[in-house]
């Protein structure tokens, strides 16, 4: 249990890098605190700081999402919420809280309320894992990026759920392609994770970028997985339902799938839970493949060629922001890259979702695999010995 | 074994080809976003309709000779003439026409066949109501004057593509009097009178 | 008692009961759907009292197996297959019913045993946190539990050329007399052509 409640990574060499927490307890220490209390008084902050991240993360992909669409399309967009209609997903938001909730007459109510909560929660459970630094994460589990694959696996419950309690045929269709859209595709998308594990001999996180780390943009894991990167790509669109995948929702199809029946809150949980999932696939894609918060220039070196020490605090602050703006902005372009993906791919039909899950993702990322262990064994130093 | 192999590097090959595909395309989409958006805001921006632009139908009761040319060219003979026969005068009198704009399907025949230019097209277009039957325009609806997107001060008119000066795609902040690429037909008008009147010279 | 202990206990104690009561549940409820949502329940609160025992690799590999993916499959055979039977009383009924409880107390006879006879009491010395459980799982399955992980791969790989037969349908002889029209799933109850008019004819409610 402790290792998932939340504290920052305490790390073992006090003076490479910022200890939040450390500090923060100090500092209640100071007021007269007892260092139990402190420790508590803690404990939620960094979990309601991950929410709100979030949260306002999930904002700004909507935003973008509405705006470059609207660029690939000649159109303007929401422009009059706010300046360039920055405010518009707020709105939106506002809105859905203030809509009438529907619970048809026919539908099972306790399991059409659930469905929802039970997709949202693992995802933002699984922010838990990612890093924005080397101790700017809420907790370094030794399982992390285990840990999301096997969250991410609960929420074709919910969807299941909804599908079902909707009492909708579209509903119901929407549910089951959703259920097994994200079976078939997790199976390609954990070998591709496997690879990497593989070359960093480590679950976590932390240690996966580390090993990224040193050489700049030439270290990161794309040039040593040019293949899993594509694989994990696709099979992470095809999790979160983005457009290439997105026939558990084709509205020309299914109406809108498994949501048809809801409304209000129930619809932005599904709607909030599907730009979370979009957000934090991009974010563990920037974590496995782009180095997380390494800059494209290795900071350390950086700092020995001007001759400042690493232990310096003006530089620790430095280093941590550049840290959080990297993954942050690597994982916006992922996003923009999936939705110009959206305005370019046509949707796929069923038969042709699972054929290139199961007769080309799946061989293709165990061949993967295989080359992967194959060349860790030949070039130890190049892939992690 | 051969075969196999041939089947794999053919799989392979076309999984390239497909990827350059997928590239090729998100570059097209890609460059879309650098163009102008083509957005008109409506209610507060309007396109000004084009010269031969077929909207609602005016009507000028004073005009009618009540003949039902326009009942007879129209396709489904819509217009409503009703008319009786004065003995006094021993001419037909209006009494009423209405034209349903609910069915019309703005085809102009009536217009092109008024003998006294009774029935014209006008530039109006924004004919939505809440009940179907309010479209049944009667004489005094159709001999309203027409709404003119240039004469609405809370609307900014825009020009058409094909209205806006050689070169200029974006039809906001034209400088006043800009003229179309291309002649007028006006000007065409004076061009060919002046070129007549120098082979008259000549001659 | 400080805090991370009582955390500990309250959660055993929330975990402990909702496992209980959804495993009862599945038992008990006559909707088949609930009891399949329920089980998947009672898998996350097994993971939960894992996590509470430090075992987070087993942790999350319950949510991803059991969770994730025999559950998922138990929901879509549940929601996928409509066969209606009806209900026929079978003959000597009593024989399977006495099988089926001396099955079911000898398993709870076993597992009563075993929890009865088990040193449940760790030596608090010797329970030191393992920090790298998955390399600890790895050593443990290629030296003294090689056997079992090496037979459960050949039940998993027996069980994988299992279901490719059963997709594969030409590898069965299809049943005679049977037309199997597209479109139709095998599990549908197939009616005679008069017989599909006649529900088709039924005024829908």
């Amino acid at each position: 249990m402790y290792r998932i409640a939340s504290y920052l990574h305490l790390s073992a060499n006090m003076n490479s890098g910022i200890d939040l927490q450390g500090t923060f307890i100090e500092s209640l220490k100071d007021l007269g605190l007892s260092p139990g209390l402190a420790k508590l008084v803690w404990m939620p902050l960094p979990m309601l700081l991950m929410l709100i991240g979030a949260t306002v993360g999930v904002l700004v992909a909507v935003w973008l999402e509405r705006k470059i669409s609207a660029a690939a399309q000649q159109r303007i967009g929401p422009e009059y919420a706010g300046p360039l209609g920055v405010l518009q997903p707020v709105v939106d938001g506002i809105k859905l809280v203030f809509k009438e909730d529907i619970i048809p007459a026919k539908s099972d109510a306790w399991l059409f309320t659930l469905g929802p909560v039970l997709v949202v929660i693992p995802v933002f459970l699984s922010y838990l894992i990612v890093p924005f630094g080397q101790h700017l994460a809420i907790t370094d589990v030794n399982v992390g990026i285990f840990l999301w694959i096997a969250l991410s696996s609960i929420a074709p419950i919910g969807l299941l759920m909804s599908g079902y309690a909707s009492n909708n045929k579209y509903s119901l269709l929407g549910g089951l392609r959703a259920a097994a859209q994200s079976i078939s595709y997790e199976i390609p998308l954990a070998l591709a994770v496997l690879a990497i594990v593989m070359m960093s001999n480590s679950l976590s996180t932390i240690d996966i970028v580390e090993q990224q780390s040193g050489y700049g943009i030439l270290g990161w894991n794309i040039w040593r997985q040019p293949v899993g990167f594509v694989i994990f790509w696709i099979a992470a669109l095809a999790e979160c339902e983005r457009l290439p995948f997105d026939l558990p929702e084709a509205e020309e199809e299914l109406v809108a799938g498994y949501q048809t029946e809801y409304a209000g809150m129930k619809f932005a949980l599904f709607y909030l839970g599907s730009y979370v999932n979009l957000i934090l696939s991009a974010l563990v894609f920037s974590v496995l493949y782009l180095g997380g918060w390494e800059s494209p220039i290795p900071m350390d070196r950086l700092a020995g060629w001007i001759g400042v020490s690493e232990n310096t605090p003006w530089l620790q602050v430095i280093t941590a922001t550049i840290g959080i703006t990297m993954t942050l902005f690597k994982a916006y372009f992922l996003v923009f890259t999936a939705i110009l993906l959206r305005w370019t791919v046509p949707r796929v039909r069923i038969d042709q979702l699972l054929n290139l899950g199961w007769k080309f993702l799946l061989p293709v990322s165990l061949v993967n695999l295989l080359l992967t262990a194959a060349l860790k064994l030949t070039f130890p130093i190049a892939f992690g010995g | 074994m051969f075969k196999i192999l041939k089947q794999i590097s053919d799989y392979a090959k076309e999984s390239f080809q497909a990827a350059k595909y997928i590239g090729e395309g998100l570059s097209v989409t890609f460059d879309h976003m650098g163009r102008r958006p083509i957005t008109v805001q409506y209610p507060y921006e309007k396109l000004v309709p084009s010269e031969r632009f077929r909207g609602r139908i005016h009507y000028e009761f004073d005009k009618c000779i009540s003949c039902e040319v326009c009942v007879r060219v129209c396709p489904i003979n819509l217009p409503v003439v009703n008319w009786e026969f004065d003995k006094k005068s021993k001419k037909k009198k209006l009494n009423h026409y209405s034209i349903d704009f609910g069915v019309c399907i703005f085809c102009g025949n009536c217009v092109e066949y008024c003998p006294t230019n009774c029935l014209s097209m006008t530039e109006e277009y924004e004919l939505a109501t809440y009940d179907r039957h309010e479209l049944n325009y009667d004489n005094v609806a159709l001999g309203r004057l027409p709404y003119k997107v240039t004469q609405d001060p809370m609307v900014t008119p825009l020009r058409e593509l094909g209205y806006l000066p050689k070169g200029v795609m974006d039809p906001h902040d034209l400088p006043a009097g800009t003229q179309r690429a291309g002649k007028h037909p006006e000007d065409i008008v004076e061009e060919m009178k002046s070129k007549a009147s120098e082979e008259e010279k000549v001659n | 008692m400080n805090i991370a202990e009582g955390v500990q206990i309250v959660s055993f104690g929330i975990l402990g009961t909702t496992m209980l009561a959804a495993a009862l549940g599945v038992v008990l409820l006559s909707n088949i759907v609930y009891s399949a949502f329920l089980l998947g329940g009672v898998f996350v609160s097994m993971a939960g009292i894992y996590l509470l025992l430090n075992a987070d690799f087993v942790a999350a590999a319950q949510i991803l197996i059991y969770v994730g993916a025999i559950n998922v499959l138990i929901l879509f055979a549940i929601m996928l297959v409509n066969k209606q039977e009806d209900f026929s009383a079978v003959p000597k009924r009593w024989i399977r019913n006495g099988a089926t409880a001396i099955v079911c107390f000898g398993l709870f006879a076993l597992l009563g045993t075993m929890v009865l006879i088990t040193p449940w009491s760790i030596a608090p010395a010797t329970a030191v946190a393992v920090q790298d459980t998955v390399v600890e799982i790895g050593k443990h399955f290629f030296s003294d539990y090689l056997l079992p992980f090496e037979l459960a791969s050949v039940l998993l790989l027996m069980a994988m050329v299992g279901a490719i037969i059963l997709a594969r349908r030409d590898f069965i002889p299809e049943q005679l007399g049977v037309q199997q029209t597209a479109l139709t799933l095998p599990e549908q109850p197939r009616e005679s052509s008069a017989g599909s008019i006649a529900s088709d004819e039924m005024p829908s409610s």
